[in-house]
């Protein structure tokens, strides 16, 4: 089990992962809109302490649908199941934008403005998903590391986040679900790497998938 | 193209509000302004939207352009009894907090005319009830972003239903469907923000 904290300054956030949070597939949006976009980046970014906590675990597959997770069976559905053959480990992790930016996230909303609140929802996306891509960046598994994926997402039902949080301790990282299996802070992120010797990491195959409303979904 | 027409089509706040008030210095009437002006640039900047020329961006600098502009009608139409296209109640159901596209479709829904109260995450069927009631709403509009939190839904429509109020129903969210809404016995979906304000026009014709 490890927990890692970060900070992020302005400059180092990624603006096309930005846009792309906002809904513009690989174009920028126009001036106006950067610069509205800096603006909330510079108020909200010194409020963001970024957190992740993660666990190596033995996993398997043991059905098209089905698999464990450090001894716990799990169901994502067919379409993550297709990616996991030869899945023998597993990283599983819990990530979050972090206390701090959920209150400032909070502020913002009560102003009213409804532009500069998707902008800074748009963000709170953006650094949650940084969380993982720092754990991917740390990992040295000496095996084969698939893609992240997450209760709620490609088919995978959100309930299962309830047994999902019991592989760690309590309030790992400051976050909590709710009977809805909502995390608290909003803006966090769970979800396990599948690893293995003979596991071959595959891309998203978002056109399989029938939530075409998907924040992540790619073009195709 | 009148100027307010362009401001608010081009999401321009502050040119919006003095747009406005130069209508109203020139002895236009709070109902004219908001038909011939305010409503055609939003059903414009909708219709780019729908067409994949604009981004949710546009449509948001859009809405709060129109919203400010009716800041300064409101007081006006009040004492002049203007019409609205319709009252809508719109929330979040109890369990889910995520209230950011619904807000989108409440302000697609004012900048078209609607009255909207908006109740914000986490409301109960109780809640959005005593709303319509309160209020002589036209349509109750539920929004979920969980799959968890989407069940809840039906037992909106059905605590509406049985409480005898006379109210449309249309659902959204990003787990759910056509079908879905049909299932729960919702009176319409929509998929996105632009399409929610058709289907509600739809709704009170």
């Amino acid at each position: 089990m490890k927990e890692v904290e970060f900070t992020i300054a302005p400059e180092e956030l990624s603006r096309q992962s930005v846009w792309f949070a906002m809904g513009y597939r690989g174009s920028t949006p126009e001036q106006r809109i950067c610069d509205m976009a800096e603006e909330v980046i510079d108020a909200l970014l010194p409020a963001a302490v970024v957190k992740y906590m993660y666990r190596l675990v033995p996993a398997s597959k043991i059905s098209p649908t089905a698999i464990t997770l450090g001894g716990t069976v799990f169901n994502p559905g067919g379409i993550i199941g297709s990616y996991l053959d030869g899945m023998t480990d597993a990283c599983i992790f819990i990530g979050t934008a972090g206390r701090e930016f959920d209150a400032k996230l909070k502020e913002i909303n009560s102003e009213g403005d409804i532009v500069t609140d998707f902008i800074a929802d748009s963000i709170g996306t953006v650094l949650a998903e940084l969380a993982v891509d720092r754990l991917e960046r740390d990992l040295r598994p000496g095996l084969n590391l698939s893609m992240p994926y997450s209760p709620g997402y490609c088919g995978w039902d959100i309930r299962e986040q309830q047994s999902f949080f019991p592989l760690f301790p309590p309030e790992p990282c400051g976050v909590t679900l709710t009977a809805s299996s909502l995390m608290q802070p909003e803006k966090s992120v769970s979800g396990f790497f599948a690893m293995g010797e003979k596991l071959i990491r595959q891309p998203y195959h978002c056109e399989i998938c029938k939530n075409s409303k998907c924040y992540k979904r790619r073009k195709g | 193209m009148s100027a307010l027409f362009d401001a608010i089509f081009k999401g321009l706040l502050p040119a919006a509000k003095t747009a406005v008030q130069e209508a109203l210095d020139a002895g236009q009437s709070p109902q004219e302004i908001i038909n011939d002006n305010m409503v055609p640039a939003m059903e414009a900047i909708g219709k780019e939207f729908a067409e994949g020329r604009v981004f949710v961006p546009n449509l948001l600098l859009s809405a709060r352009a129109m919203k400010g502009a009716l800041e300064i009608l409101k007081p006006l139409m009040q004492a002049e009894n203007t019409t609205t296209a319709g009252t809508v109640v719109i929330g979040t159901v109890k369990g889910d907090l995520h209230d950011i596209g619904k807000n989108l479709v409440a302000s697609m829904l004012e900048g078209r005319g609607f009255k909207v109260i908006n109740l914000g995450a986490d409301v109960s069927k109780e809640r959005f009830i005593e709303a319509a009631r309160d209020n002589d709403a036209d349509i109750i509009c539920l929004s979920a972003l969980l799959t968890t939190t989407m069940g809840y839904m039906k037992e909106i429509v059905d605590a509406v239903r049985e409480s005898g109020i006379k109210v449309r129903i249309m659902v959204g969210g990003a787990p759910l469907n056509a079908e879905f809404a049909r299932s729960i016995g919702a009176d319409g979906y929509s998929s996105n923000a632009n399409d929610a304000v058709d289907l509600a026009k739809s709704l009170v014709a």
